[in-house]
């Protein structure tokens, strides 16, 4: 039809080492701070590897009947926990501001290089995939930044001490520890190789219930009126059913991850034991050697296993950085245009054509001349490449033959910045940003004071019922606020229009949706928007033609007929026809 | 009046078997974790400190034991316990559905709000029953590790036993302004995480207008509120963890000089010593758990009583439960109707009449579509079909009869032929319908012709092509009674002609209501009535009407 199929280019994700560049590029800055919280935490662990030498200390105290020398050690079991305390808040502080800052910068580029790029290039990859990296992305970025990374960073310093604190008891402890190993590391790829396409199922699994939910719940009326109800309910069990088998799924992948798990802990506590008993027997070191080590190891159970379990977190963090880096690099450089400024709103096409696919030409060859201050309206039956014209016009999408001139300046030679500053498109796409009506107004021109944005509600005959909602101009709208009709937010779309104030206004709205009664007051907006440039306007209703000063009648990727509406009429040609069509009843 | 205890009731009941397998199994589990550390103790009392080496593998032997049970208590535990949540967990997202799509309507909840009382609800009050396993699980363990404490020695068990409760009262009270710090800094981010999206989602038409740089710019500012409130919270977070491990650290020391002392003195065995340590670090677990069941248990109440309220809502229709019966001649007749811009409407069509109804206000016609459907009902007047009124008759066999579609109507996820095929009559002919509706034209325009994928109700489809599939899908369900309302605004003035004519071909002789104001429909049925300020001032021919009513012309025409 009249959008390009999406997903033909999709979006790139980048390299692991071009990754890697991009977040070492954003540490840099904050390596100080990077250092000394490596610092910190590291000191923590090793603090916190007193504990079982101190306890073992105390046993071997009391097994000697020393009781005089316990309070001693049992003092400096207090002072480590609280040097590990002040070290670990310290570390804490350090690592998590620094990674916030980074975590900052990564989503703000990202949103920034989303706005600048090409629409074409947003288009042909589809804006999904997009929503799904802003939103899901970042969260899972964001989500091991906040929580698996501390936790991950701490645990891998206490295992790793731990093996030395081993060692130094007596390095056959070491060694006896390291039997755990090999299970370990044969139960953490089994896992790796399960939870990345289990967790991804469950994510697919639970957007479908979602959607299939607000489907149901949004169409209820629908779903009434054809007395469909049970049949969307066995829909939404199917949904229901699948997520909820994924869940049991997950549980059971997760058990018996643990469940392996268990048994290298065992394997490694009883080679410990084992090796205890051994050396105490050959009397090469003490019963509270022995006991330390036993315990070192106990109390690794838990290190272990959260950084196992959080490699997967890990895993999916770093595809998700990927996707953002991917977008990131794909922000084009600044404008190559030759600083040329349209002199007016004059606009001039020559032989355009367009495909979308190749071999599948929805414009076959346009010529236009418009003046400056004219407006032009695109009539024909849908799939006749007016929409498609106006993009190419709005230099949204660069034609793949031919040339169009905007009060002469070649549109290949205009910066995005001044196209944009001469050029406004307003398409069927209604999209009201949350936040304050006044908010979403100002993103077209953020210096406009209040009276400008009243005056330009007022254009588009918008200014009674936005002064009447219920904190005026400065209630919410958009997702989560306040719901404005569908007249009502291309209203707003046509007010954007006034505020920016552009040369030239491609207009390709909804009417569709509004309703008959609605066509009408969008229309009446619409002529008072264009009031003063040049207007090109997809017209959907026949009185929009009649008002034109310039009628252009596609069909299948040319134009047929031109003239003004009153000579088409006289001709007797297609537009008479379609004219006779819209006005007999009207008679 | 269902309340939100009974929910949670009614759903802890049907899983009554599962939660308490589940919690035999998890006390299995804390039974073993706790054995582990007095194991340790005696292996190296028994064999360790004697040279025993008979006793070693006996106890390591135990030990291997203790593990097996612990590992598999677990991993059944934990399945039996995940079944127990996502079977009640079914059953809570099916019944608010149902409610959702209930034939008699009411609980007027936006969609949104209803998703999320079908998903997050659903699953806080269902993890009711994953919890409470663990909550029963852990007060055993509690149990075990005081009965082997207070065995070893009453004053060291009485420490531990008594010293646990306020130390995890201390972290509790540490971490309270945490979490409701936590809470506001969590909407922060999620505030810019919606920004970005919203942003994102508007991308066009940020695009199309130029306001790259202004969205920037208000993203940015977002992104650093964000940050800033994180900021704060961090210290809090890292403060917290470090004191957590100040308090535990020395919680632990007091033990070891309490329990040194006595294992000095020959009260206690040392490796009793040891196991003491240990289960005072493991009692620090169950007696967690219980803090986090508590507010967990507070929130899947809370959910339970918003589900309780949405399946307890009235019903926006209420009486009739009479089929429709026998075969529906198809005469409708409303009598004062009134509700909102109705102020006593009276109109009468007969059976087999096409008519159309041009309604001024807006507000009104929706209003009187509502009535139809039987969506809500008025609030005076009688509307009846063949001489029966609507409120005696059952809904759904209503809809059977008399069937409304909107403008705006919804497709489904499925195919196109899949949306068209939903209620067909076998009376219905889709060679017919097509090239009537111009459903054909839209079928030459998508990808894979009928068999195209519908998605996003329907929005994947432009909204002239929506239009024709929801008009087509109407006819085709070929009802005694159609009543359509602006089926043509999206399509061209030729297409809508085309159709004009092929729905007066296509409902000949079958009751047809057209609620529009577009001349070209109503130049196509026998008699238009026309509504004005709550009432009916005029019925004629569209001609007549166009000829002789000035206010008649001037709400039909631009």
């Amino acid at each position: 039809m009249s959008t390009p199929p999406p997903g033909n280019a999709p979006l790139p994700i980048a390299a692991p080492e071009r990754t890697r560049k991009l977040v070492w590029a954003l540490l840099r800055p904050h390596r100080t701070q990077a250092v000394l919280a490596a610092v910190a935490l590291l000191g923590a662990a090793g603090l916190s590897l007193l504990t079982a030498p101190l306890l073992g200390g105390v046993v071997d105290l009391a097994a000697s009947r020393n009781t005089g020398a316990i309070t001693g050690r049992v003092v400096l079991l207090a002072l480590a926990a609280l040097g590990q305390g002040g070290l670990a808040f310290g570390g804490l502080v350090l690592a998590s501001r620094l990674g916030e800052r980074v975590l900052a910068e990564l989503r703000e580029g990202f949103v920034d290089s989303v706005l600048a790029l090409p629409l074409e290039r947003i288009e042909e990859g589809g804006s999904g995939d997009l929503t799904s990296r802003v939103t899901e992305d970042v969260a899972a970025v964001s989500e091991a930044v906040r929580q698996a990374f501390p936790t991950f960073v701490q645990s891998a310093l206490v295992i790793g001490l731990t093996l030395f604190g081993l060692l130094a008891l007596d390095w056959r402890f070491a060694a006896a520890a390291l039997v755990a190993v090999p299970i370990q590391v044969a139960t953490a790829r089994w896992y790796l190789r399960r939870s990345g396409p289990l967790y991804a199922a469950q994510r697919v699994a639970a957007a479908g219930e979602q959607q299939q939910l607000l489907d149901s719940f949004g169409g209820a009326a629908t779903v009434r009126a054809f007395r469909l109800a049970e049949d969307h309910v066995a829909a939404v069990g199917r949904r229901v059913d699948t997520t909820n088998g994924l869940v049991v799924e997950v549980t059971r992948t997760q058990t018996r991850f643990f469940g392996r798990l268990n048994s290298a802990e065992l394997l490694g506590l009883a080679a410990v034991l084992g090796m205890g008993f051994v050396l105490v027997d050959a009397r090469l070191v003490t019963i509270g050697a022995a006991s330390a080590a036993a315990l070192y190891f106990a109390n690794l159970f838990g290190p272990v296993n959260s950084v196992l379990f959080l490699l997967d977190t890990l895993q999916s963090a770093t595809a998700g950085l990927a996707r953002l880096v991917g977008v990131i690099d794909e922000r084009p450089r600044a404008g190559a245009g030759t600083g040329a400024v349209p002199a007016d709103g004059s606009v001039k096409a020559v032989g355009l054509r367009h495909a979308y696919v190749a071999g599948h030409e929805v414009l076959r060859g346009v010529d236009l001349d418009i003046p400056a201050g004219s407006t032009v309206a695109l009539v024909g039956a849908s799939g006749g490449g007016k929409s498609t014209l106006a993009k190419l016009i709005a230099g949204i999408h660069r034609p793949t033959a031919g040339s169009v001139h905007l009060g002469g300046v070649a549109l290949a030679d205009l910066d995005p910045v001044a196209l944009r500053e001469a050029v406004v498109l307003v398409t069927q796409e209604v999209h009201t940003f949350a936040g304050t009506l006044a908010e979403d107004l100002a993103l077209a021109a953020p210096g406009a004071d209040a009276d400008a944005v009243r005056g330009a509600l007022a254009t588009v005959g918008a200014l009674d019922w936005a002064l009447a909602l219920p904190d005026g101009l400065d209630t919410r709208v958009g997702a989560g606020g306040h719901e404005l009709t569908v007249v009502q937010a291309q209203q707003v779309a046509l007010a954007r229009l006034v505020l920016a104030d552009p040369a030239l206004a491609i207009l390709d709205e909804a009417t569709a949706e509004a309703g008959s009664s609605g066509a009408r007051v969008l229309e009446t907006a619409a002529a008072e928007a264009l009031r003063g440039r040049t207007g090109i306007v997809v017209a959907h209703r026949l009185s929009q033609a009649a008002a034109a000063d310039l009628v252009l009648v596609l069909d299948r990727g040319q134009v047929v007929e031109q003239g003004h509406h009153d000579t088409l009429v006289a001709a007797g040609g297609r537009y008479a026809r379609l004219w006779a069509a819209w006005s007999t009843d009207r008679a | 009046m269902l309340t939100g205890r009974a929910v949670l009731r009614r759903s802890m009941r049907a899983q009554r078997g599962r939660i308490l397998a589940a919690a035999a199994l998890f006390t299995g589990y804390q039974a073993g974790e706790a054995a582990v550390p007095i194991l340790i103790g005696v292996v190296i009392d028994r064999a360790v400190a004697t040279g025993d080496a008979g006793a070693l593998p006996v106890w390591l032997g135990l030990l291997a034991a203790a593990f097996a049970g612990l590992s598999l208590c677990w991993r059944f535990g934990m399945r039996v316990g995940t079944l127990a949540g996502v079977r009640a967990d079914r059953e809570l997202r099916l019944a608010v559905a149902a409610r959702a799509l209930d034939a008699r309507g009411g609980g007027a909840l936006l969609p949104g709000e209803a998703v999320s009382v079908a998903t997050a609800d659903a699953r806080r009050t269902a993890t009711v029953n994953f919890l409470v396993p663990h909550g029963i699980a852990a007060a055993v363990g509690i149990t075990v590790a005081g009965a082997a404490l207070l065995a070893f020695s009453v004053p060291l068990g009485l420490l531990i036993l008594l010293g646990t409760p306020p130390l995890l009262l201390v972290v509790r009270l540490l971490s309270a302004p945490l979490e409701r710090r936590g809470a506001a800094q969590q909407e922060r981010a999620a505030q810019a995480a919606g920004v970005a999206a919203d942003l994102v989602r508007g991308v066009r038409v940020v695009k199309g207008i130029g306001a790259e740089a202004a969205a920037m710019a208000r993203y940015r500012r977002t992104s650093r509120e964000s940050l800033d409130a994180t900021l704060h919270t961090t210290r809090a977070e890292a403060g917290y963890s470090g004191a957590v491990i100040v308090v535990n650290g020395l919680f632990l020391a007091l033990v070891a000089l309490v329990g040194g002392r006595l294992a000095a003195s020959g009260e206690i065995t040392v490796g009793q010593l040891v196991s003491a340590v240990g289960l005072a670090q493991f009692l620090l677990a169950p007696l967690g758990t219980f803090g986090e069941i508590t507010a967990a248990l507070a929130a899947g109440r809370a959910s339970a009583a918003r589900i309780a309220g949405v399946l307890a809502a009235p019903a926006a229709v209420t009486g009739g439960d009479d089929e429709v019966t026998g075969p529906v001649s198809g005469e409708l007749v409303l009598t004062g109707v009134r509700g909102p811009g109705l102020s006593g409407v009276d109109i009468r069509v007969a059976a087999g009449e096409s008519v159309g109804v041009v309604v001024t206000d807006p507000a009104a016609a929706t209003a009187l579509l509502r009535y139809l459907n039987r969506e809500a009902d008025p609030e005076s007047g009688h509307i009846g079909l063949d001489g029966v009124g609507f409120g005696s008759l059952d809904p759904a066999a209503l809809r059977a009869a008399v069937l409304v579609s909107p403008h705006d109507a919804d497709l489904f996820e499925g195919s196109v032929e899949e949306n068209l095929s939903v209620r067909a009559s076998p009376t219905a002919d889709l060679a017919r319908v097509a090239p009537a509706t111009r459903v054909d034209q839209v079928a030459e325009a998508l990808p894979a012709g009928l068999a195209s994928a519908v998605t996003e109700r329907g929005r994947s489809l432009s909204g002239g092509q929506r239009q024709r599939v929801a008009l087509a899908r109407a006819l085709l369900a070929d009802p005694p009674v159609l009543v359509l309302h602006d089926p043509t605004t999206a399509v061209d003035a030729v297409t809508e002609a085309g159709i004009a004519a092929g729905l007066r071909e296509l409902r000949a002789g079958r009751t047809t209501v057209l609620l529009t104001s577009s001349p070209a429909l109503l130049a196509e049925v026998d008699r238009v009535v026309f509504v004005d300020r709550g009432s009916v001032v005029a019925t004629g021919t569209h001609a007549r009407l166009m000829a002789q009513n000035p206010g008649y012309r001037e709400a039909v025409l631009t």
